[in-house]
């Protein structure tokens, strides 16, 4: 009888599991593939692509189920549900950004591999996106974080990639050192590793204390490393300088979701109380720690300290680093004050953040291809020499910024309402005048690109039209979502509910 | 005298101390490896040692094991990135790597 | 109301710039030197056309208008109004009901900025006519900057506010950093940072408004049955909306500029190229003052009562020390003729301010009157300094003497700025500044008569630059022609485009000087109503 139980379960636990079950699948025919047709260009991208794309088809139809799967392990609900196809469309752009790239492709290196590691860093977001256990947690953070220290080495013979690659995988075995002995005390200290049990085990047994604040900041320490939250961010900025640009552009978003997604899960279903929750918009804490007031000192820090560096950085992928370590803080606002909405302003935020960070960095990469460097100095003039990809850079840059009609006004709208909302006015203002000193800095990549030398017509840049059509499908929607904004709305509103366990 | 569960978490909390210690000091990258292996170690201590005395389920023993395995995987990837940067540098002094700076 | 082809005016007269500019990025410029010169001039009558057009739709506009609606805080009475759902998402489960319009519609308030903007941007396309590089990009971002503008004096949802209030700054960074002069860098990010530091804030008191109201409609949030009792915003004369007030004045305060923001503004202008300056003085710099009147003042009363003397202190204060550093102007620095313009601006958008915290009908209309005024005459100024900057490039006050002689035409011309500049009866300028101190003298006799030191001040720094630049004697270096080839200037006096940007804004000057009721019957109505709304009916002094 219980075997059958057990059984049904197992069963819907693996539907459910049908995405993941296929990108691991894609992981291992491409693997194959890649054995036999050796020196094949892009067959292993195009193998990719089209089982991130079947795994995309049967995610958007699970994007209403709400469950936990094997034995509360995983909780399948419509937010992971959301951070899932925001990592997919990610990494579908990455793939699509990769074969453009030239750095990568630079004398015959083989890319088999290069592809079949984004899938499984893939597969190790998705599975943190519905992590409900800190173990998974553990493990999804490594399966995700070992494909990327690969990844961030790929151009191994470059010097500054092979150093951004040490430093990459010596902080990020540190922090996750780190999160796993936070996560050994909250054992120890709530008898359970499943967020659910580690929740009822708080209500029921009233824990809290110095060493529950030790064990909750170690792991917030792992997840603020993934999502580069000041002071867990030294390694951003050296392993986006030296990364390729495509990988640069993939960690800042995609596992900085993954990030967000687990942060956000983990604190609401272990320390908020889950009783009395029904649709309402009010956390109620449980135990003395104020996890609001840490994360808020995090979030300040994070955008203050990520807009002030950026102020003199003359390197694109690190100028970019910095701001994508501003905008962490920007969305760390939604996380503070731990409402649905905060979480919906996460989402839209995230969203938003996504077409225009990879935006900006396609355009760092398509640049790139032509210079040869990512110096902000040979920016100079090419609003002449490319004015279309300009263009589409202005915006990207406008949208970063935050201002309308651009999808990044909304997101920054979304965040400071969130925010006021709860009456977090010194949040706010430290937010908006935080947004005012990001300006200087992204102004002066178009003033390099349209002000100095504008006047030098000596070479006009031609471009493939594939990059010009990856332009546009990331230029238009940052326009139309700053104008027309109700389906993402939408998407987010819907996608706040979070499964709290059996 | 016995062995209590105190004397484990001493135990864990010395090891994890040595492994960050020996993180932050050491300037050859295997011996920074090293230390981050104490530092899960300790975790390990903590988990079954929690598991053995608070009555607990078997779950912390199960953590240890994975804890174990990923150890190795990372240890395994972190080795064949150093060997990456000794044939770029040719030496593996963490210090002396240090070209991506402002 | 009439509409063209289903689109009522407002939407035609914001939007056809847009399309003029999405036309114009069509046309491609050419390689070669003849196909270029084609183009230029294909887009710069472009331009000029769609300005034209623009002109043609505000003289509809003022000629369908009734002068006797009074608008500002009510829905009804306001005029050409047009309103689709942009955003609207029903029942969230959180948020509640998002609704955000477009909605668009003009009262005695807005319809003289409206007509203001029209006869600017067209008058500043032919001073355009001297732009060289990127001919393509200036006038797009000309036109982007025209809907910009436009839109601003016609939004009544906050949000569409916000929106073109927004919209309207890269190209203003674009234009002065590109085609402006040799520090052109500095002052054009100082421009932009300037501004949004200011609307970043408007940002957060625009959320607060919308959770205290529930919309964006400026018209509920002007009344407070609207609003929700548990806002912060709620209930009259409470620490929040003053702060809330001081927030949104200082946003607007950096764009009038009012002393102590007004720091960009010397440095924009002097390095922004001729028609930008124009339009910045003639346009950018009313919608801080009109966005003080159509949001803070009606949603604010309480607070304005509260900060009246303070903000008619600001008043004095910018017109005293404009006007003490335009007089500067000829003894310090680089003596720039364009500075001692843009340092003159800050004065006589002080009178604005003061007229503004005066709080009565003369003060008030005066100060609109004034708007109106100051955005005709500045743009004068900056066109003649564009004419002689243009064929001797350089602008110091030192550099020239004895014009008359040599430009007797533009000499002439000059005067009637200069003059309306000065105040001088019988021009426009001298009913509004007579207004607005007789308003202000009722509440503010002290620092009225303070004030009053900052005509004489003017008298003085205008004619003294009147008799540098344009009487004594003719240095030598000026004396042959401007343009020995004679291919560019054929005579040394104004060319025909010049005459057309500035001949029609002399005779508005003298008609408006010797009859001003076409303007003050516009907005006539709407002020009285403001006024009482704000000082005593206004629905918020119930709850005192």
């Amino acid at each position: 009888m219980i075997d059958e139980i057990f059984l049904s379960q197992l069963k819907q636990s693996v539907d459910l599991f049908l995405p993941e079950t296929i990108l691991v699948a894609t992981f291992i025919i491409a693997l194959i593939f890649d054995l036999i047709y050796k020196n094949s260009r892009y067959l292993i991208a195009v193998i990719s692509i089209i089982g991130l794309v079947f795994s995309g088809i049967f995610l958007v139809n699970q994007s209403t189920s709400s469950a936990a799967i094997f034995s509360g392990m995983l909780s399948f609900d419509p937010f992971g549900n959301f951070f899932k196809i925001l990592i997919l469309l990610t990494t579908i752009i990455i793939v699509l950004m990769s074969v453009f790239s030239k750095e990568l492709y630079e004398g015959g290196r083989k890319t088999g591999e290069y592809y079949i590691l984004i899938v499984g860093m893939t597969f190790g977001m998705f599975l943190l996106a519905v992590a409900n256990n800190l173990i998974i947690v553990y493990l999804a953070i490594e399966t995700m974080s070992i494909s990327s220290y690969i990844l961030a080495g790929y151009t191994k013979e470059i010097k500054r990639a092979s150093e951004a690659s040490l430093k990459y995988v010596i902080f990020g075995a540190v922090s996750s050192g780190m999160m796993i002995y936070g996560i050994s005390l909250i054992y120890g200290l709530t008898g359970s590793l499943t967020f659910d049990a580690i929740n009822s085990a708080m209500i029921s047994s009233d824990i809290s204390g110095l060493t529950l604040l030790i064990a909750g900041l170690m792991i917030i320490a792992g997840i603020g490393y993934k999502i580069s939250a000041v002071p867990f961010h030294f390694w951003t900025p050296d392993v986006y300088e030296g990364a390729p640009i495509t990988i640069t552009a993939y960690l800042s978003v995609a596992s900085k979701a993954a990030g967000f997604a687990v942060l956000i899960r983990f604190l609401k279903v272990s320390f908020f109380d889950s009783t009395n929750y029904a649709n309402d918009e009010i956390w109620t804490l449980i135990g003395t720690i104020d996890w609001q007031i840490v994360i808020a000192i995090l979030s300040v820090l994070t955008m203050t300290l990520g807009n002030l560096v950026a102020l003199w950085q003359t390197n694109m992928k690190r100028l970019l680093a910095y701001s994508s370590i501003a905008h962490a803080g920007y969305i760390l606002m939604g996380v503070v004050v731990m409402t649905d909405i905060g979480v919906t302003s996460v989402l839209i935020y995230f969203f938003v953040y996504m077409i225009m960070n990879l935006g900006a960095f396609l355009v760092v990469m398509i640049i790139a291809n032509k210079t040869g460097n990512e110096d902000i100095q040979k920016y100079n003039g090419i609003g002449h020499k490319a004015p279309f990809v300009s263009a589409c850079m202005v915006i990207f840059l406008i949208s970063l910024t935050g201002l309308p009609p651009t999808a990044g006004f909304i997101g920054k709208w979304a965040v400071f309402t969130a925010v006021l909302k709860s009456e977090y006015i010194w949040l706010a203002v430290v937010g908006v005048l935080n947004s005012v000193v990001s300006l200087y800095y992204y102004v002066k990549i178009f003033r390099n690109m349209y002000i100095r030398n504008f006047e030098d017509d000596s070479e006009i840049y031609e471009f493939s039209p594939g990059t010009y059509i990856l332009l546009i499908i990331l230029a238009v929607p940052t326009l139309i979502f700053g104008i027309y904004f109700t389906p993402l709305l939408d998407w987010a509103e819907s996608s706040v509910k979070i499964f709290l366990g059996v | 005298m016995t062995i209590n569960l105190e004397h484990y978490l001493i135990l864990s909390v010395i090891l994890f101390c040595f492994g960050i210690y020996g993180i932050i000091t050491r300037k050859n990258a295997v011996m920074v490896l090293m230390g981050l292996e104490l530092v899960l170690n300790s975790a390990n201590i903590n988990f079954v040692a929690f598991s053995r005395f608070g009555g607990l389920n078997i779950e912390g023993h199960v953590a240890a094991i994975f804890v174990i395995i990923l150890a190795a995987a990372e240890a395994a990837v972190a080795l064949a990135i150093i060997l990456n940067i000794y044939q770029n540098y040719k030496h593996i002094n963490v210090d002396e790597i240090s070209n991506l700076k402002e | 109301m009439f509409t063209i082809l289903g689109v009522g005016p407002l939407t035609w007269i914001t939007f056809l710039p847009i399309v003029s500019m999405i036309i114009l990025l069509l046309i491609p410029s050419g390689r070669d030197e003849k196909s270029k010169m084609v183009s230029h001039i294909l887009f710069r009558w472009l331009t000029v056309l769609t300005t034209f057009l623009q002109l043609l739709l505000a003289l509809a506009i003022y000629f369908n208008f009734d002068f006797g609606l009074t608008g500002i805080n009510q829905q009804s009475t306001m005029q050409f109004v047009e309103r689709v759902r942009w955003i609207e998402i029903q029942n969230l489960p959180l948020l509640g009901n998002l609704k955000i319009d477009y909605f668009v519609g003009i009262d005695g308030l807005s319809a003289p900025m409206v007509l203001l903007t029209a006869i600017v941007c067209f008058a500043a396309s032919f001073a355009s006519f001297g732009i060289e590089k990127g001919v393509k990009g200036y006038f797009a971002m000309y036109l982007l900057l025209d809907t910009g503008m436009m839109g601003v004096f016609v939004a009544l949802d906050f949000f569409l506010f916000y929106v073109f209030w927004e919209v309207m700054l890269l190209p203003m960074y674009f234009l002065i950093g590109i085609w402006g002069g040799p520090r052109k860098e500095y002052a054009a990010i100082k421009f932009f940072l300037y501004t949004l530091l200011g609307s970043v804030f408007m940002l957060l008191v625009m959320i607060a408004l919308y959770f205290a109201v529930g919309t964006f409609n400026m018209f509920d949030m002007m009344d407070p049955s609207k609003y929700d009792p548990s806002s912060i915003l709620a209930g009259a004369d409470t620490f929040w909306r003053y702060v809330a007030f001081a927030a949104l004045f200082i946003g607007f305060a950096i764009k009038v500029p009012s002393v102590p923001f007004h720091t960009w503004l010397p440095d924009a202008h002097v390095e922004a190229p001729t028609p930008i300056s124009v339009i910045l003085a003639g346009v950018l710099l009313k919608m801080g003052t009109y966005g003080m009147l159509r949001i803070s003042w009606p949603m604010f009363p309480d607070a304005v009562r509260y900060f009246q003397d303070y903000i008619a202190f600001v008043g004095m204060v910018s017109i005293v020390y404009g006007a003490l550093c335009a007089l500067g102007q000829h003894k310090v620095g680089k003596r720039d003729f364009k500075k001692l313009i843009a340092y003159s601006s800050v004065s006589h958008m002080g009178y604005v301010v003061l007229g503004m915290a005066a709080m009565n009908p003369e003060g008030m209309i005066g100060a609109i009157f004034q708007m109106f005024n100051h955005g005709i005459i500045t743009s004068m100024l900056f066109m003649i300094v564009g004419v002689i900057y243009d064929r001797a490039h350089t602008r110091g006050l030192d550099d020239f003497g004895g014009l008359a002689n040599k430009m007797p035409v533009y000499t002439g011309i000059m005067a009637i700025a200069f003059f309306g500049a000065i105040g001088l009866p019988g021009l426009s300028s001298f009913i509004s500044e007579f207004l607005v101190f007789v308003g202000a003298f009722k509440t503010y006799p002290v620092l009225t008569i303070i004030s009053g030191s900052g005509i004489i001040l003017g008298a003085g720094y205008m004619l003294w630059t009147l008799q540098k630049v344009f009487f004594g004697k003719l240095p030598e270096r000026w004396a042959g022609p401007w343009d020995p080839t004679g291919k560019k200037y054929k005579h040394d006096d104004l060319m025909p485009v010049e005459y057309a940007a500035l001949v029609p804004l002399a005779i508005i000057i003298i008609y408006l000087g010797i009859y001003p009721i076409p303007i003050t019957d516009l907005m006539n109505t709407s002020i009285n109503h403001l006024i009482d709304f704000v000082k005593t009916t206004g629905s918020f002094a119930a709850h005192l």
